[in-house]
């Protein structure tokens, strides 16, 4: 019997396998209710959502509160998804738009929506494998977020407002009944 | 004795099965370990002889990655070195180049999946560089030498295979970088002038230890027909102020100095400190040359403002910043300016001792 070759992932030891991770309830809708805005200090990430707020102040009279993110590479600790989870009823995130920050966007989703909160994350399109990849990771394949078109950090201050106006529908539809896919990609 | 036969293939004995090693190489391949060289297939006797060589225990975690709920112990750790091509006795380096990568704030965040993708500048001093036949020489960056290119390659492996940082996938390198997890330098503690390298990183005494930061680049600087140390110092100011690399409103760099360069320095009467303050005081752009560059957001001040047109901004601060390091071949003057991703955690680990 000649010996094995071994395995170099580790992952038999290690803690990958992650539990499924549950998805929020989403809202019957947004009037009147407590909006949180992650931001992520990206360029641009707070004029972006900066407008997403305004916008959803005006269309559905939801009360906005801004916080930002203390590492745009890492999910945020534990005791920041607390205080998100107790002050907000539904959290938009992002702009993720690079390789660490996009995959930590969707990995803040997945935490938030474990911890009962709808959450809509926009990362730009460019990064939607590394942002499937870590929610798989984060025992979510297929978690659902919302994507705009790669670069946004380079946009002037109007086209920032255009692509937060593009986006919006497709983040109140990933917050509320009945929950559509705005992604662009397919489920599988 | 090796006999050729007329067919040109080595006969003895104990020659090993070349059919059966490519079957084995394929496996490695088609698991999806590779880097894309080829990799030692690794077995329990070998596994063995690698944990052989160090007192920790082989569960013992040595580094993780919170955001991607993956970590790594010792015997992931040493199936990755020993498939990188590492001899067993290299594996205290490879941990001790580990443990030092992972103080860096940049690998612990998202610096493996990063759009830059970075890649680490490993430095080993002391005895251990003659022991395992490190090249202290020519040819510094590599390649030639298998310690010098395994232990690196590595480091490269336990973050792709015991992380699952893929390439496309959790890995997002725009472009990387030549030499991405091939550089591995050992001191040319014997032509420098200036105290050995882990001595800036706080080890002590002329022990063996392991530096390691990570990088974004590098460039050289072949400054070899002046007398005058000022001038060589002018022509790395000039490499180590690329705009193009700056991003934040300070920034790192590595100067591995040839120890031509190294010794014209401290003719002089230049210490490694001399040579920092020199770059600390000169490197930076006024707010103008920023902004003509569309980088005016990159000179923030400590007040949150930005430098003014006029107003010289600096992008060296601290002594940490400039680490200064000597290798290379006393043969031509020719140094190299190491663009660091991040900042060096400014400390150094001993390679450790089987208990």
């Amino acid at each position: 019997m000649p010996n094995a070759i071994l395995d170099p992932t580790g992952t038999v030891t290690n803690s990958a396998a992650k539990p499924a991770a549950p998805r929020a309830p989403r809202l019957a809708s947004l009037d009147g209710k407590r909006v949180g805005l992650l931001i992520n200090t990206k360029q641009n990430a707070r004029p972006f959502l900066d407008e997403v707020g305004r916008l959803l102040e005006d269309r559905y009279g939801v009360t906005v509160t801004k916080r930002t993110k203390l590492n745009f590479a890492v999910p945020e600790p534990e005791n920041v998804i607390k205080e998100l989870v107790a002050e907000n009823d539904v959290i938009i995130t992002g702009v993720g738009d690079c390789g660490s920050c996009s995959a930590a966007a969707t990995a803040d989703g997945v935490v938030l929506e474990a911890a009962g909160v709808p959450v809509a994350a926009i990362i730009t399109d460019s990064f939607i494998p590394t942002a499937d990849a870590m929610a798989a990771l984060r025992g979510a394949p297929g978690y659902k977020y919302a994507t705009t078109a790669h670069p946004v950090a380079v946009l002037t201050e109007d086209k920032v407002k255009e692509r937060a106006a593009q986006v919006l529908d497709d983040l109140v539809a990933l917050l509320v009944e009945p929950a559509t896919a705005p992604n662009t990609k397919d489920e599988a | 004795m090796t006999a050729v036969n007329t067919e040109g293939a080595a006969a003895t004995a104990a020659a090993p099965d070349p059919d059966e090693a490519q079957r084995a190489i394929e496996y490695c391949y088609e698991q999806g370990w590779s880097d894309g060289l080829p990799l030692v297939p690794v077995s329990k006797p070998l596994l063995d002889a690698f944990l052989a060589t160090t007192g920790k225990d082989p569960d013992e975690i040595i580094g993780a990655l919170e955001q991607v709920g993956r970590d790594v112990n010792v015997r992931t750790a040493a199936i990755n070195a020993a498939m990188a091509g590492c001899k067993p006795e290299y594996f205290p380096v490879v941990l001790a180049a580990f443990e030092a990568l992972m103080r860096e704030r940049a690998a612990r965040g998202g610096g493996f999946q990063s759009t830059s993708g970075p890649s680490p500048l490993i430095v080993v001093n002391g005895p251990v560089r003659k022991e395992l036949g490190f090249n202290t020489a020519g040819g510094a960056f590599g390649p030639g030498f298998r310690p010098n290119a395994t232990i690196p390659r590595a480091v490269g492996l336990i973050v792709r295979n015991a992380f699952g940082i893929h390439p496309h996938v959790l890995e997002q390198a725009t472009q990387g970088l030549p030499g991405r997890w091939q550089v591995c330098i050992a001191e040319n503690e014997e032509e420098s002038p200036w105290e050995p390298f882990a001595e800036n990183g706080g080890v002590t005494g002329g022990v063996s230890a392991v530096s390691a930061t990570l990088t974004r680049t590098m460039e050289f600087v072949d400054n070899r027909h002046t007398p005058n140390h000022e001038d060589v110092l002018r022509d790395i100011e000039d490499t180590v102020n690329r705009m193009g690399s700056l991003i934040f409103p300070q920034t790192s760099v590595a100067l591995v100095l040839c120890p031509e360069h190294a010794q014209m320095f401290a003719a002089a009467g230049l210490s490694k400190a001399d040579v920092q303050n020199w770059m600390i005081n000169k490197c930076g752009h006024t707010g103008r040359e920023f902004k003509l560059a569309g980088k005016e957001n990159v000179p923030r001040k400590p007040d949150g403002t930005f430098a003014t047109d006029e107003e010289f901004h600096r992008i060296l601060s601290a002594p940490q910043q400039v680490p200064v390091i000597v290798a290379g071949a006393k043969n031509a003057a020719i140094s190299m300016v190491v663009r660091i991703f991040g900042e060096w955690s400014g400390s150094s680990v001993p390679v450790g001792e089987k208990k």
